[in-house]
């Protein structure tokens, strides 16, 4: 569903993603890690088509996203690592503003954002303008934005922070979800926990390159992904 | 810590005259200094050469008849409201709405630090623009009357008085709005409407100064002599100028008193207004049926809540189409006067002159709106969400020259209408005179959007910099005047400098022209470069 194919990204004269390649097929959850600086959000950024690469490129469904961004669009969703909303919005008209670009009809959209914002109980709390939210509403708000086009893959930096435990817990039931109607999930993370539960495949990135990637099986063999992890950045 | 402060919020401030967003290096001192020059020139030598020429014309006068410290009172009253008009609209924003509240809060800062930082920011913008007026009539006084040690002393006295004056009617408007709209839940309306009675009465004041002065000169010694009698104070005010030592000891006194007692009143509610959420009931949202749109309409919907949301984006960038609205009934009930006045001034040419003139006034109006140009630069850190989802990116930039063309173009009809009916000129006439106005409109829509994607600054802490204080609003504004002067001087030029009697029509014509192929040449650089611009952004 995703592949990345020998994308290079620079900032000047430093190299932030250098040469690195993954796939990422139906039905996986895909873990992303790496040091601050690895170039985890640069990669993602670059697979959203909101950053433009050097070179390589990326496939969507086998659309490329340098030639057909808007398509490639069209399947993504994007959750990014600190959730600044249009805050001179409320709940509510910033999610039927995202439906409104993904052309969600309407009976559907009224029954996703209810659907989702009940689960994450902020539905009282959709009147309410953003800049009133605490961090943690407004990462609830990003993932049902996310969500209520009911895209193929979803693409989230860093989605557990700020989340309360429960809704943490429901966030991983949802992935999981999108993975078993055949869907795809790639993300970025720092909770080593987190990763090894809930992910089929992982990829460790350090200083733009990418060092190991494969099933979790394949990465961590007998050793926790925290012990590899570890031993890998001090390589 | 103050210093720093301050420091670091005249660097958001200037940072557009050190720092070239677009190379994403800094500036050569070359074109620092051709920046910094630019500004002066057009502070000193343009505002400051008309305030200079005003104080000329009073200032001999009044001291012949023995009435200096009137000369100063008109002058330093002039400089309180052209000081308190140029930063009042930023006070509520710059004390209190800065992004960086919750960061230098939990610093160990003082807050006393913070709030004089920023008390500091708005003493020096209304300082900047009360100089302009009472520093070249301390300086007029100095030349023409007397530039003894005390008069200098009292001139300078009297400016950092009059700045003060300003800090504080600055201050108190900013805290009532502040105060006003945590209670309210339609807050940007409500500091909208506080903010244009302010206007409404500068304007009243404005317009009627001139009279007063005029008859302030003519009756000199009997309202001179009324003020001594009944509002002593305001003597003393205009005395500190001529370096009476009194005078000066009392109104600094009185100056520094009522500046302390605003500071107090401001520290004691400073933390508190910074970190309240409003005492707004929130109310439980209700379901209810959501109204579908198209991506056009979904993002110019946005793009709406955006203007209407901030009052500081409404004020400083949508004045022009309230100014529409008051020029359209001026025009139906004075115009009649107006067009006597035109033919008594160019008599037989009268005709031909009007249609330029009214042109020239309209497109001055239309000058006022601006509110595409910051619009690229609002995005700030939210230019994420355009970026990630599958919006067409010249549907991004349609919806930010939509909003500008709806909210000046509405208006800029009804004035039309107005006009054409006051105007007793020939069909083809009246015909430029809507189509060179709706030009110049679309000009300056696309030229405001072209500035915002060649000079975005996504990096500021407070909305008012890309707002009022960017190099772009700047360009655009006077660029905006340029232009309009480019419609009315080479018609002038030519019929009365040549004398060359060319028809109005063919004038006009040439005019739409001219304004026509700018509109079409900067939409295909909006439509194509512009696009990819935007989009790499």
């Amino acid at each position: 569903m995703v592949k990345i194919e020998h994308l290079t990204k620079a900032y000047g004269n430093k190299l932030a993603v250098d040469d690195l390649s993954l796939e990422i097929k139906p039905g996986e959850i895909y873990g992303f890690i790496g040091h601050n600086g690895a170039g985890k959000t640069t990669t993602l950024k670059s697979v959203v088509g909101i950053l433009k690469f050097d070179s390589g490129d990326i496939y969507i469904d086998g659309m490329s996203v340098k030639d057909d961004p808007l398509a490639c669009k069209r399947k993504i969703a994007y959750i990014p690592d600190n959730p600044d909303l249009y805050e001179f919005m409320s709940g509510i008209k910033y999610l039927n503003f995202v439906a409104d670009v993904y052309k969600v009809d309407g009976l559907k959209r009224n029954e996703l954002i209810h659907k989702y914002a009940d689960l994450f109980e902020i539905t009282n709390d959709l009147g309410q303008p953003i800049s009133a939210y605490s961090h943690g509403m407004k990462q609830k708000l990003a993932i049902i934005s996310a969500w209520i086009h009911e895209p193929d893959i979803i693409i989230m930096d860093e989605p557990f922070v700020g989340l309360d435990p429960k809704a943490s817990h429901l966030l991983k039931e949802m992935m999981r979800e999108i993975c078993d109607k055949g869907g795809a999930i790639f993300f970025s993370t720092h909770v080593l926990e987190v990763a090894e539960k809930l992910c089929d495949k992982v990829a460790i990135i350090k200083s733009g390159k990418l060092i190991r990637s494969g099933t979790m099986e394949d990465v961590k063999g007998d050793d926790s992904l925290e012990e590899v992890f570890l031993e890998l950045e001090g390589e | 810590m103050v210093a720093l402060l301050v420091k670091k919020q005249m660097t958001e401030i200037f940072r557009g005259y050190f720092y070239d967003q677009k190379k994403n290096k800094a500036r050569s001192k070359v074109s620092i200094v051709l920046f910094i020059l630019m500004f002066v020139g057009i502070m000193i030598g343009v505002l400051g050469g008309m305030f200079s020429y005003l104080a000329y014309s009073l200032c001999g006068g009044f001291a012949e008849a023995g009435m200096s410290w009137l000369y100063f009172f008109i002058m330093g009253m002039l400089s309180i409201a052209l000081g308190t008009f140029g930063s009042v609209f930023n006070t509520f924003s710059g004390l209190y709405l800065s992004k960086d509240n919750d960061l230098l809060l939990s610093m160990p800062i003082p807050v006393s630090s913070i709030l004089i930082s920023r008390l500091v920011t708005v003493y020096l913008m209304g300082l900047m623009y009360s100089a302009v007026v009472i520093v070249p009539a301390d300086i007029v006084y100095w030349i023409v009357v007397s530039a003894s040690p005390a008069v200098i002393i009292g001139g300078i006295l009297l400016t950092i008085q009059i700045s003060l004056i300003v800090l504080i009617m600055s201050c108190v408007l900013g805290w009532c709005v502040a105060k006003v709209s945590l209670k309210l839940k339609n807050r940007s309306f409500v500091s909208v409407a506080v903010s244009l009675i302010f206007i409404g009465l500068y304007y009243f004041v404005y317009f009627k100064a001139q009279s007063v002065i005029e008859s302030l000169l003519v009756n000199a010694a009997l309202y001179g002599g009324t003020i001594e009698d009944k509002a002593y104070a305001l003597t003393l005010f205009g005395k500190t100028g001529t370096g009476n030592v009194m005078a000066m000891l009392l109104v600094t006194l009185i100056t520094v008193s009522v500046t302390a007692v605003t500071y107090y009143v401001l520290a004691k509610s400073f933390i508190g207004i910074v970190t309240s959420t409003g005492n707004v009931d929130r109310v439980a949202y209700r379901q209810k049926k959501l109204k579908m749109k198209n991506e056009l309409g979904a993002l110019f919907a946005k793009e709406m809540a955006k203007f209407t949301s901030s009052p500081n984006y409404m004020l400083n960038c949508g004045l022009g189409s309230l100014m529409l609205i008051a020029a359209s009934v001026v025009m139906l009930v004075k115009g009649g006067n107006l067009i006597k006045a035109m033919n008594m001034m160019f008599g037989k040419d009268a005709q031909a002159c009007i249609c330029v003139f009214v042109i020239a006034g309209m497109c001055i109006i239309l000058s006022m709106n601006n509110m595409v140009v910051p619009s690229v630069s609002l995005e700030g850190k939210n230019l994420w969400i355009l970026k990630s989802l599958p919006v067409n990116m010249w549907n991004v930039l349609k919806s930010k020259l939509l909003v500008q063309l709806t909210v000046t173009g509405v208006p800029l009809i009804i004035c039309d209408i107005c006009v054409l009916l006051t105007v007793k000129t020939g069909v083809i006439e009246k015909l430029f005179i809507v189509l060179i106005t709706i030009l110049f409109m679309l000009l300056q829509a696309f030229g405001g959007l072209a500035l915002g994607i060649m000079r975005p600054n996504f990096t500021w802490t407070n909305e008012i910099v890309p707002i009022k204080q960017s190099m772009n609003m700047f360009i655009e504004i006077f660029g905006s005047f340029v232009l309009t002067a480019g419609i009315l001087v080479p018609f002038l030029l030519i019929r009365y400098g040549i004398g060359y009697k060319i028809s109005v029509i063919v004038y006009l014509f040439i005019v739409a022209g001219v304004l026509l192929l700018a509109d079409l040449l900067l939409y295909r650089w909006l439509r194509v470069k512009g696009t990819d611009k935007f989009a790499q952004l």
